[in-house]
């Protein structure tokens, strides 16, 4: 299915909210930001199109299955372990970031430590399930906050608070030279191609170019509102001043007639959802992998002991990193991504030619 | 004289039969012939017998034109095995010993065929009238509505005791076949003593014994058959029961009523959405009134975080006490009003919601917001078509309410969440429970 494909990007677009992408973007605004930006849309739309072309000469199948005969047993394992590795911390990022961002903002009394059990809970339901209906709760999680979405992007546009001034003033600044770590976290926003890792499992048609066209106008649209809308609210000097420049954002939105008046609201419970699938998306993966890793059979007891592992280390993310620490990593492990991505892709791209020649 | 075979099939089954009161066994003598008749008169219709067995007896001179012509009317049966007759016998039959041949005579009272009326999804326009509780009148009524020859039946029993005849309805051209063998599969594997309705599959079907959704669904009405057999689906018919087993069925089917299908196209787009919204205020209402009282008030604008305030001011302990105490009351009330005869149920409901919902305002035990979320989740939980579905969602509603009590609105919003994931994973023989678009339209 090709919208499977554009789910997963769209995901990831979507979440770059929570894991800092802003917060980084905003920061270098005046020293490369733009250009970084810039220059991460071609490399992003670059990978997108080299993995999956390559990933589709395997329908149907997860990097495990198309790795399965290899010969160097333990090229592949590492190959797949630095993949979960990777995409276990995306998630973990995911959860700690947002579970601050709960703590802060809806619920300041209760412990961290708590609030943190029901996301695992629901997360370990969901990564248990066969792949193909991570996929379909995917699709009705985005079905029911797509049109949240947009209304919310609408409502930001159409403020009369956002200074088109600011965003244009930041915008002169588009000749500095481009700062990497600005330039790793807006590749950040193309980088859900990677979930195909395991989830080309249901796609099994050939992509079509429209996907592609589709992810460039989405990925622009939503770097240009990720990095320039907040500051667009609160001023190019402003907008450094918030640890979550787009949740700070949303609650200088006011929503006159409805009930529920501050945009903040409903922002947060949108982000719920979806922090909650794109953690589950990138454990998902992690914990296939993981499976994938191992060549003996399937068992109950190995996949609990898979989840404590997550579970310990979650639980050890929320005691010792505080915001900044996190913000801080972040930033590195972006760069890091980065580098693993462009040389995964690469990698792959050479081995699956030769396979399939 | 009949032969020694005969004759100790004879003495066998009388000795197996006879014990009871309402056996008979019936000796007709005429100066050329004489028959034998072994029946149960209770299940078996005596005047069919006395119409088709002793009339034309007494009628019919010669030996040899009587023996024709039992041989050749269409209610009789050669004799198979002595099992079978016996099977037979205790369903309702007639055994007639006649020379040397042996005849099953099928004399089966057919007392519940009368049709009923639809009292459990009743709709305003379409057909009132529902399935009866007798197996061949059912399927006639299906045939009736479903005229294709293509229309496939076949019959097994379930249950040890009560071996219930089941008969499996299909057509052949639509059905998937996978499906059907999963459906075959199932029915064999069903383990149980007395089987009475189709029901009681509900259960059967998780290995645990404890599904919290209904994987297929139990309707009383004829036209939602013949719907869900042009769809393709598999329906069983249970021996003795008003209602016929749809399966698989999806969670689109739950929510939808056939009057979908006799009301215009805005009509029911309009109602389905109507059911929906319904179906997730019952689900979360209790649970966000928690959430937004208890853990974030400044969610409202503040005039009305103030007026939800302002009215819990009387109340003297926490929310989910009150929703708690609230829903109970509500559930008792539904629970009476199930089983309080039809004269009492509306002086019941009376007392109970609008008295009891006053004063509890009046005592200051409840908030009078809270008294209006009650009665919404309770209105907006019946709206649900399917009984069976709708009595799940009611218990779904603690587990969020729960779920607020502890985390507040993320608990809300997760709970939801975790309750979809949960459907998610659900399937019903193969068909994932929250399929919107099925590749057989359930509506031509």
């Amino acid at each position: 299915m090709n919208r499977y494909f554009l789910y997963l990007v769209f995901l990831n677009m979507l979440i770059n909210v929570i894991i800092f992408v802003p917060k980084i973007l905003i920061e270098h605004r005046y020293n490369g930001s733009v250009m970084g930006v810039l220059i991460a849309i071609p490399i992003g739309i670059g990978m997108n199109y080299l993995y999956s072309h390559s990933l589709n000469k395997f329908p149907g199948q997860g990097l495990p299955e198309i790795l399965a005969d290899s010969k160097h047993r333990w090229l592949v394992n590492l190959h797949l372990g630095s993949i979960q590795i990777l995409w276990f911390s995306a998630g973990l990022i995911t959860l700690l970031g947002f579970i601050d961002i709960l703590s802060r903002f809806v619920n300041p009394e209760m412990p961290k430590l708590f609030l943190i059990t029901i996301y695992l809970a629901a997360i370990f339901l969901i990564i248990q399930l066969p792949t193909k209906r991570v996929m379909y709760f995917l699709e009705i999680v985005l079905f029911l906050n797509t049109p949240l979405i947009g209304f919310i992007i609408y409502k930001t546009l159409t403020s009369e608070f956002l200074s088109w001034d600011s965003i244009l003033e930041v915008g002169t600044h588009l000749f500095e030279k481009p700062s990497l770590k600005a330039m790793a976290a807006a590749t950040y926003t193309f980088s859900g191609f990677t979930n195909l890792i395991i989830f080309n499992r249901v796609i099994k048609e050939k992509l079509k170019i429209w996907n592609f066209i589709i992810i460039l106008f989405l990925g622009v649209f939503n770097l240009f509102t990720t990095f320039f809308i907040p500051i667009g609210f609160h001023g190019s000097d402003g907008a450094q001043e918030y640890l979550y420049p787009w949740i700070s954002t949303s609650d200088s939105l006011r929503l006159v007639y409805s009930p529920i008046e501050r945009v903040l609201y409903i922002f947060l419970m949108f982000y719920m959802s979806i922090s909650l699938m794109s953690i589950s998306i990138h454990w998902h993966v992690a914990f296939e992998l993981l499976k994938g890793t191992f060549k003996e059979k399937e068992n109950n007891k190995k996949n609990w002991m898979i989840m404590a592992a997550f579970m310990c280390c979650a639980i050890a993310g929320v005691l010792f990193l505080n915001t900044v620490l996190l913000n801080k990593i972040t930033a590195y492990w972006m760069i890091l991504l980065l580098g693993v991505e462009v040389m995964t892709v690469s990698i792959f791209f050479i081995w699956a030619r030769r396979r399939t020649a | 004289m009949p032969s020694n075979k005969v004759q100790s099939i004879k003495e066998e089954l009388k000795e197996k039969i006879m014990q009871s009161e309402d056996a008979v066994f019936k000796e007709l003598h005429t100066k050329e012939k004489y028959i034998e008749a072994l029946y149960i008169k209770t299940i078996s219709d005596e005047t069919v017998i006395q119409d088709y067995v002793v009339k034309p007896f007494f009628e019919i001179a010669t030996a040899e034109t009587f023996l024709a012509y039992l041989q050749s009317h269409p209610k009789v049966k050669p004799f198979e095995s002595e099992e079978q007759t016996l099977e037979e016998l205790i369903r309702g039959v007639a055994v007639l010993f006649y020379q040397d041949f042996i005849f099953i005579f099928d004399s089966k009272v057919d007392r519940n065929n009368s049709v009923l009326d639809t009292t459990v999804e009743t709709t305003i326009q379409g057909p009132q009238s529902g399935l009866s509780e007798s197996l061949p009148t059912n399927l006639g009524l299906i045939r009736h509505r479903y005229p294709e020859t293509t229309l496939n039946v076949e019959s097994t029993t379930i249950g040890e005791i009560s071996k219930t005849k089941v008969m499996i309805l299909h057509d052949e051209k639509l059905v998937d076949q996978d499906v059907l063998r999963r459906v075959k599969e199932f029915l064999d594997e069903v383990d149980i003593q007395m089987f009475q309705t189709g029901e009681q599959l509900l259960d059967l079907i998780k290995k645990s014994n404890r599904a919290l959704f209904p994987v297929m669904l139990v309707t009383e009405r004829p036209d939602r058959v013949a719907v869900n057999l042009a769809a393709g689906k598999v329906v069983l018919l249970v021996s003795g029961s008003s209602f016929a087993v749809i399966l698989p069925t999806v969670m689109k089917d739950f929510m939808a009523s056939m009057e979908d299908i006799y009301q215009t196209y805005w009509v029911s787009i309009f109602l389905q959405v109507l059911r929906y919204v319904g179906f997730v205020t019952s689900l979360i209402l209790p649970g966000l009134y928690v959430a937004v009282t208890s853990y974030n008030p400044e969610l409202f604008r503040f005039q009305l975080a103030l007026s939800i305030a302002g009215s819990r001011s009387a109340v003297p302990y926490p929310s989910f006490v009150e929703v708690v105490i609230m829903l109970f009351m509500m559930e008792l009330l539904t629970e009476a009003s199930i089983r309080l005869p039809k004269a009492i149920g509306p002086t019941a409901t009376t007392v109970g919601g609008l008295i009891l919902g006053q004063a509890a305002t009046e005592a200051g035990l409840v908030s009078n917001i809270m008294i209006i979320i009650v009665s919404a989740v309770a209105i907006s939980n019946f709206v649900v078509p399917i009984n069976a579905f709708s009595f799940s969602v009611r218990i779904v509603k603690y587990i969020i309410l729960a779920l607020a009590t502890c985390f507040g609105l993320v608990g809300v919003v997760l709970g939801f969440f975790m309750f979809l994931a949960y459907m998610v994973k659900l399937d019903s023989f193969g068909q994932p429970f929250l399929t919107l678009v099925q590749t057989k339209s359930t509506k031509e």
